[in-house]
């Protein structure tokens, strides 16, 4: 009798996903550094200049804007929004995991987690942007210069990044890269 | 498989689109959190009478940690990623029918586990419940969401002609 397949597929992904965890968190601020600059560029690319510098603390981004406020008269501040890239980048370890319990080849697996990149990016682009152009008060959002159309993208954009893509994201790609196993399931006639 | 994944796309973003919507909000996911928040709370007194719910907040009146129940915590949007993937993968309609109806079971089931070791793993360490909330949880219950779709797939009927169009 051969063993079942999704039973030892089962079992590999809870067995590989403590490890797969483990080792996205040691990467993490080597992994946030990469998604901290494309993110920068992303912004760059939608408002130019906005964003003046990215500095890194551990894993935590922060993003330098031209964004000025006011806390008391005569006193100005540059406001730096903080980002998690944890936040978006989990999806990772969960699709390493799915993977290796798949035993899918290697360059499969490479390919994956470049293209759960844009997503992750996605993410951070979106929060970001959720801090300055729809969270604070008018006089930084003023100064973000989002308009109203883009206000309501910028919140249905960071919903996606915050509450879809992290883990549905990876589980197409994993679908799309073990569709002989998904349609192996399926009893035949 | 092309056909599934474009199906599947738009199909979870019109339900998502839908849920964000104020009347869905008020008609189907705030009186669920709160129903969700109160069947967890029913569960814990069962153990712990110290234990309140009120709307979607969980609190201990021992040492008065609360936890308040939120999109993304509710399992909503894993039961609407599942239904998604049943509808879109083909099947028939008999068989979706009783897949969401059991994979919501499944799905909902692990959610409560989630709500309730969150709330006692907050009151025990408040690292351990940010690493749980923020990544473990996520990725528990979309592997569960996972598991549920790829056992309902082996449970359908043979049918080579679909079998073939996944592929």
């Amino acid at each position: 009798m051969s063993p079942d397949p999704l039973r030892g597929f089962i079992l590999r992904a809870l067995l590989w996903l403590p490890l797969c965890f483990a080792a996205w968190y040691g990467l993490a601020a080597i992994h946030a550094g990469v998604i901290g600059s494309l993110s920068r560029g992303a912004i760059d690319l939608f408002r130019p200049g906005l964003v003046t510098g990215l500095e890194q603390a551990g894993r935590e981004l922060v993003f330098v804007t031209r964004i000025l406020v006011h806390p008391a008269p005569g006193q100005s501040a540059l406001v730096l929004p903080e980002v998690n890239p944890l936040l978006y980048t989990y999806g990772l370890a969960f699709f390493a995991a799915l993977m290796l319990a798949a035993r899918a080849k290697l360059w499969k697996l490479a390919v994956g987690v470049l293209l759960l990149l844009p997503f992750q990016v996605w993410g951070v682009v979106f929060d970001f942007l959720l801090q300055v152009g729809i969270r604070p008060g008018p006089e930084i959002t003023n100064q973000a210069g989002l308009s109203a159309w883009q206000r309501e993208a910028v919140a249905l954009g960071y919903q996606l990044g915050n509450l879809v893509f992290p883990t549905v994201v990876p589980i197409l790609l994993w679908g799309g890269f073990n569709r002989d196993f998904i349609a192996g399931l399926r009893r035949r006639m | 498989m092309t056909r599934f994944a474009v199906q599947f796309v738009v199909i979870v973003c019109l339900l998502f689109a839908a849920e964000l919507t104020p009347p869905v909000q008020r008609a189907l996911v705030i009186p669920w959190t709160e129903g969700l928040a109160s069947l967890s709370a029913a569960l814990v007194t069962v153990f712990d009478a110290q234990v309140i719910a009120a709307g979607r907040v969980l609190q201990s009146t021992r040492n008065g940690f609360a936890v308040s129940i939120e999109a993304g915590c509710n399992g909503v949007e894993a039961a609407l990623i599942l239904i998604a993937a049943m509808l879109a993968f083909p099947a028939p309609w008999r068989h979706r029918l009783l897949g969401i109806a059991a994979g919501l079971i499944a799905v909902q089931s692990l959610n409560v586990v989630r709500v309730l070791s969150l709330f006692y793993l907050g009151q025990w360490n408040a690292r351990a419940f940010e690493w749980a909330h923020l990544y473990l949880w996520q990725v528990l219950i979309m592997l569960d969401v996972l598991i549920v779709w790829l056992i309902w797939i082996r449970l359908l009927p043979p049918d080579r002609v679909e079998a073939a169009d996944v592929a």
